[in-house]
């Protein structure tokens, strides 16, 4: 940690991000920091049960109180339904027929200040016709069960069926086969931001949004279709944002509709600020999902092929279920050579809040599943867990060449073996494998997996993405994004290759957050695609910008624009340095010089678009990633056999491919923070409790977040591959690590004690029983 | 009477206020609302997640679970207060350069609880680092780079480099 | 959020019990700690606050060897953690206090607060009963003292008559050879314990026998439960392991666990075994030492 890479002015080398200093003296503004003239304050009235009909909705006694400005509820909307793609537009924004999920939205208020809100929600009379509801899959797909839509039989929200190879003569020829069930718990994004948002009319056909949104593309497109506005009349400013992690802040809440309509009513603006039980009740979670693989090898451990049966809780509506469904498919075929492989996906609508995306999105749930039967079947064969891992990884493609999968997904760099060698070495494999540590009631071992996730993630429709690079006549720079930093540090990668691009410093360019007004379009933060396509934007906008003063500059020196360089703010010819000019000056010229250029440039991503064409849901093919990243991590544990309590030691490694690291330390951050609050925590701490369908733990006492005093200092290895379809060789980074840190936990524990827990996370009482089972089996067999 | 203003004289960030507010007024509104000194965030309702932290009278508390009234005649300290106009404390400075900080929503209060540590105790192990900022929940960095930020800035607050 | 309600904040004990005596549904807010909590989620909505966190005559450590330990109801748990006095003497409440919440709570919430709130969960209350502790509580009408134990009646629930208020914590010398321990099972440093036990234990001079056994457990009931049988299997025998072991098996016979989301009751009782065993231990080692 702490080196530089590459030979690169700017990039591969530590770079402050570009925001740090507002966030650190508090001066960054956050949307609910936001604080407009007349201001008005709304709160959102919710069901209390988790399905039922909805019979009457009388807001009188809430209109008539003093200080109540505005009142709303679904049938404002006429009838408008939105969704994440065409075909998967069922939710409305406020319920109007039925209620699918506790705290569902039905109506919304606006008033002087919150007290009085939130009084007139109380106000509000809901008369509801409770129903029957299922409250997990198993309850949904029974026959005769309650429907949650009733246009979707069966509850089904999401089926696939792939089959890739002859899994079944595989299995025949197998030397071992053996098939497990794993089950990976609901999760809150656990984001420490609410969403919050503050909207308001310019006139009556201009709004303009601030909020807590991470792709604001999203509701700039969603907004103009409820309102029915043309795009350029919706106005998203970006404020800073804290932290997304794919989820609720990429998607609508009811925040986003009842601000803007409120805002209307009352021509004011609205604020509406979500409090974190708010959050903890409603909003997106990480799929619960009951993972069922099946898988053979030879008797040397080469796989062989891999049956893989997923059921998933959906939750109420589709939101990208069908993505995700897709996701946790499609890299099993890496980071391991897998020759057969045969996908059952099914995932249903229940009375739960709706699940979506979260960091590692999809292939958290199947790498984990399986990497720990990796590790099982390495027991049953003795092989060595290291070993085991080599043998199978895909190797690194020599340049030019790809490797391509039974699914074809196109890995053009795969760094797996190099990652999995350094770690080896970073924990000195070879000396503590199988050596067991127990010290007094603590028991302690090592775990180790490997992951892979996809990079530059490319969705149907969704994938335009540019940049605008503004020369002000002084030499100052704007970069104009449609990127989203939702802590990532993409403001920076972005800035940073500008800057390396244009041959100034990173302190020379001024990044203009996101307003869609100014800024050019951009899917979003999502899918880990931000530092690899809109980086790539940020190339071309700055070399399209550069090669507008280049011809300048050809210009004074009187040579080709090819000849001239830019260096540390120095512009000179190559062949003859001596002939140069500052920075500063070209610009000038550039800009006044009679009549006086606008230097604009402008640059988009064609990045993976034009590849190999998108991925295909059904049938499983295709490349739904530009490139992919590859994560090894070892993961020490202490394990209290008495009390089952788990914690992680520092000894902790994770060594992460992500092609070549444009901003190191923000690679490191990201791994560590990927492999701790989303890795670790859905190991061994994080889980929903429900009961028909009401949460019972949703705030931070009780729904248990990872703190600093049980923080890994993990270290972070970087690899380099350089992959080709990255700017500057870069790939994703970090999401590999929040899919590698769960098998190695349990790995690790299992090292430690013998034990396998198989449904996350794995919390003190698991740990007991099976320690206490297990026990009185090994007393049995004595 | 119920709901009468009371009144309400301190200090904050060195300067003096007084105020009329609703008794059940919690310090965080009073500050991001009256103040508007948004820096302080609010991040939850049940005292967990320390996006609030302050200090009074030099000690971290959690401002969503204060009522103002009790910081009457008191000084509060928030992340606006720390740095020297332009000039970043040692913490700050160490958060900015180590890479420590992602989403920053966290930052404000991270800043607030290792001062307070470092105010009082300017040569902390690394377990009482780890407990200074136990109340200050992160959902993205793993904490790594927040502990080691906190030992660079003691170290140079110490005179060491 | 809060309801609205009519404020005071006495400077005095007796303008706080002038008050209470005045208004007797009133609420009494110290730190807040606890308070705030309930109040923000509207579980309660008091007509009458009355602060008492500028009362600054209850904040105080006060220590000689024959009264033993009086502590002010509104002593800080940071200064409780960090007084020398406390630490010297009574080691196990500095020690209990290190995992109190975290330092944010610790530094404004009160031990008075603490124990009034009445959680069977909160650490001070069953460390104070191993110790053997007395509360002082004054009301207009006067004083009296009740023991620790005592004063938990149920969940949330004390023995606090309308107009009355907490005013002090003693905690007696312990006798010569005696160790007191406390531990919990947390997850994370600073959770509230899935089960936390207090052990407190003092050997006779001469031959090493148990002469005494206070055993309290938290988190295990619906109070802070003191394991009478657990206690009866120490009391005049000679503390070996099985010995601890057996009253670890008392004492999770005797409890009436909790059911939420942090264990089961069949898991919270054998944690009672292990943790009785555990701190039982400690409390013997302190003892010897002694």
């Amino acid at each position: 940690m702490g080196e530089t890479f590459g030979d690169y002015a700017v990039l591969g080398k530590k770079m402050p991000r570009v925001d740090a200093r507002l966030k650190v003296t508090g001066q960054a503004k956050y949307a609910a920091d936001y604080d407009l003239p007349h201001m008005l304050w709304g709160q959102i009235k919710r069901s209390p049960y988790p399905h039922a009909r909805i019979l009457n909705i009388d807001t009188s006694k809430a209109e008539k109180l003093p200080g109540v400005k505005a009142v709303t509820t679904g049938k404002d909307f006429n009838g408008f339904k939105w969704g994440w793609s065409g075909p998967t537009r069922d939710e409305e924004p406020f319920a109007t027929t039925k209620v699918r999920y506790q705290y569902e939205g039905v109506a919304a208020v606006a008033a002087i200040d919150q007290d009085i809100a939130d009084e007139a929600c109380d106000l509000i009379e809901v008369d509801y016709e409770p129903l029957p509801g299922v409250f997990d899959p198993f309850e949904a797909m029974k026959e005769g069960a309650p429907l949650v839509h009733e246009d979707r039989p069966e509850n089904i929200c999401v089926e696939y069926h792939w089959d890739f190879g002859d899994v079944d003569k595989a299995f025949a020829e197998s030397h071992l086969v053996r098939e497990d069930t794993f089950q990976t718990p609901r999760m809150a994004k656990g984001y420490i931001e609410p969403p919050a948002v503050v909207a308001y009319w310019a006139d009556d056909s201009h709004v303009v949004f601030q909020g807590a949104k991470g792709s604001p593309y999203f509701p700039y497109r969603i907004l103009a279709k409820c309102f029915n506005l043309p795009l350029s009349n919706i106005r998203v400013i970006q404020p800073f944002i804290g932290s997304d992690f794919g989820g609720t802040k990429n998607d609508m809440v009811h925040c986003d509709f009842a601000a803007p309509m409120l805002a209307k009513k009352t021509g004011r603006p609205v604020k509406l600020v979500y409090t974190q039980f708010d959050e903890l009740t409603t909003c997106l979670r990480r799929h619960p999902m009951w993972v069922t693989v099946k898988t053979g090898v030879t008797k040397e451990g080469i796989l062989t092929a891999t049956s893989l049966k997923v059921i998933a809780d959906g939750g109420a509506y589709t939101r990208m279920s069908p993505l995700t469904m897709f996701l946790v498919g499609t890299c099993m075929t890496l980071p391991y050579k897998l020759p057969n492989f045969k996908y059952d996906a099914y995932n249903y609508f229940t009375n739960n809040p709706s699940s979506a995306a979260m960091r590692g999105h999809g292939l958290y749930h199947s790498r984990f599943a399986a990497d720990v039967q990796l590790e099982m079947i390495a027991e049953e064969l003795g092989l060595d867990p290291v070993e085991i891992r080599l043998k199978n990884s895909i190797e690194n493609p020599k340049p030019g060449e790809v490797y391509e999968t039974v699914n074809e997904v196109h890995v053009a760099s795969c760094g797996m073996q190099e990652c999995i060698e350094k770690v080896a070495e970073a924990v000195n494999w070879k000396k503590v494998k199988g050596h067991k540590k127990v010290e007094g009631e603590k028991a302690y071992g090592m775990g180790f997996a490997a992951a892979t996730y996809n990079s530059g993630t490319k969705l149907s429709a969704h994938n335009a993405c540019a940049a605008i690079v503004r020369i002000c006549e002084d030499g100052s720079v704007n970069y104009l994004t449609g990127a989203s930093d939702v802590g990532q540090g993409s403001d920076t990668v972005t800035c940073a290759i500008a800057a390396e691009v244009l041959g100034i410093g990173l302190d020379d360019i001024d990044l203009k957050r996101v307003d869609t007004a100014f800024t050019p379009v951009d899917p979003g933060s999502y899918g880990s695609r931000v530092t690899v396509l809109a980086g790539q934007a940020a190339r071309n906008a700055a070399l399209d910008a550069k090669r507008q003063l280049l011809e300048v500059a050809a210009k004074q020196f009187e040579v080709k624009p090819e000849d001239v360089e830019i260096k540390n703010k120095q512009v000179f010819v190559k062949s003859n340095p001596e002939k140069n000019m500052p920075w500063w000056k070209l610009v000038r010229i550039a800009c006044y010089d009679t009549p006086g250029k606008v230097i604009i440039g402008r640059g988009y991503s064609t990045q993976g678009i034009s590849m190999y064409g998108l991925a295909d849901f059904s049938k499983g093919v295709g490349d739904i990633g530009t490139n992919y990243s590859f994560t090894a991590q070892a993961n020490e544990v202490e394990v209290d056999v008495e009390t089952g309590v788990v914690r992680c030691t520092d000894n902790s490694v994770i060594a992460h491919d992500c092609g070549f690291p444009l901003n190191p330390q923000a690679v490191e951050t990201q791994c560590q923070g990927g492999a701790y609050h989303q890795g670790i925590a859905a190991a061994l701490y994080e889980e929903f409790k429900m009961d028909k369908g009401q949460t019972l733990n949703p705030n931070f006492i009780d729904y248990k977040r990872p703190r600093a005093n049980e923080a890994p200092m993990s270290k972070v290895i970087h690899v380099l591959t350089n992959d080709p379809y990255g700017p500057y060789g870069a790939k994703e980074a970090s999401e590999g690590s929040t899919c590698s840190a769960p098998p190695a936990i349990i790995n690790a524990i299992h090292n430690a004690t013998g034990i396998w827990i198989k449904d996350l996370p794995a919390q003190p009482e698991k740990l007991f029983w099976a320690l206490k089972e297990k026990r009185e089996k090994d007393k049995g067999k004595k | 009477m119920k709901g009468e203003l009371k009144e309400l004289k301190l200090t904050v960030n060195g300067k003096p206020y007084e105020f009329k507010v609703k008794p059940q007024t919690l310090l965080v509104d009073l500050l991001r609302q009256e103040l508007k000194l948004t820096g302080t965030k609010i991040g939850c309702l049940d005292s967990a997640c320390g996006a609030c932290t302050v200090h009074i009278d030099g000690k971290a508390v959690r401002s969503c679970s204060v009522l103002a009234m009790q910081a009457n005649g008191r000084k509060v300290t928030t992340i606006e207060g720390v740095a020297d106009g332009d000039k970043l404390h040692p913490i700050q400075e160490a958060m900015v350069e180590h890479g420590a900080i992602e989403c920053g929503f966290c930052t404000p209060g991270m800043v607030m609880s290792s001062k307070a540590l470092l105010d009082e105790n300017p040569n902390p192990t690394r377990e009482e680092i780890r407990e200074a900022i136990q109340g200050n929940l992160c959902a993205d960095e793993g904490y790594v780079k927040y502990i080691e930020a906190v030992e660079i800035a003691a170290e140079k607050m110490r005179g060491g480099q | 959020m809060i309801a609205d309600f009519e404020y005071f904040a006495p400077k005095t004990v007796e303008e706080a019990l002038s008050l209470l005596s005045q208004y007797k549904e009133a609420k009494i807010i110290a730190g807040g700690q606890s308070l705030l909590v309930v109040l923000k989620q509207r579980l309660l909505t008091p007509e009458y606050l009355i602060d008492i966190k500028g009362i600054s005559a209850l904040d105080y450590i006060n220590y000689d060897e024959s009264k033993g330990l009086r502590v002010g109801a509104l002593t800080l748990h940071r200064t409780i953690e960090k007084s020398p006095v406390i630490q010297k003497h009574f080691g196990v409440l500095s020690e209990m206090e290190k995992n109190l919440a975290t330092i944010q709570t610790r530094n404004w919430g009160t031990i008075g607060g603490n124990l009034c709130h009445g959680d069977p969960a909160g650490d001070p209350a069953s460390v104070l009963i191993a110790l053997n502790a007395n509360l002082k509580l004054a009301s207009s009408a006067g004083e009296r003292t009740i023991s620790m134990e005592e004063f938990s009646k149920d969940y949330l629930e004390v023995d606090l008559k309308s107009g009355e208020m907490l005013i002090e914590i003693q905690v007696p010398t312990p006798p010569a050879r005696t160790g007191t321990a406390y531990e919990k099972l947390m997850v994370m440093k600073g959770d509230m314990g899935i089960i936390g036990a207090a052990v407190s234990v003092t050997l006779s001079g001469k031959d090493g026998v148990c002469q005494d056994a206070r055993i309290a457990l938290g988190s295990a009931a619906s109070i802070p439960l003191r394991a009478k049988e657990a206690e009866g299997k120490l009391m005049g025998k000679v503390l070996s392991d099985s010995l601890l072991i057996e009253a670890g098996e008392a004492a999770a016979a005797e409890t009436d666990p909790p059911v939420d989301v942090h264990g089961s009751p069949e898991y919270r009782r054998e944690m009672v075994k292990v943790f009785v065993r555990r701190v039982a231990q400690i409390a013997l080692e302190k003892a010897k030492a002694a």
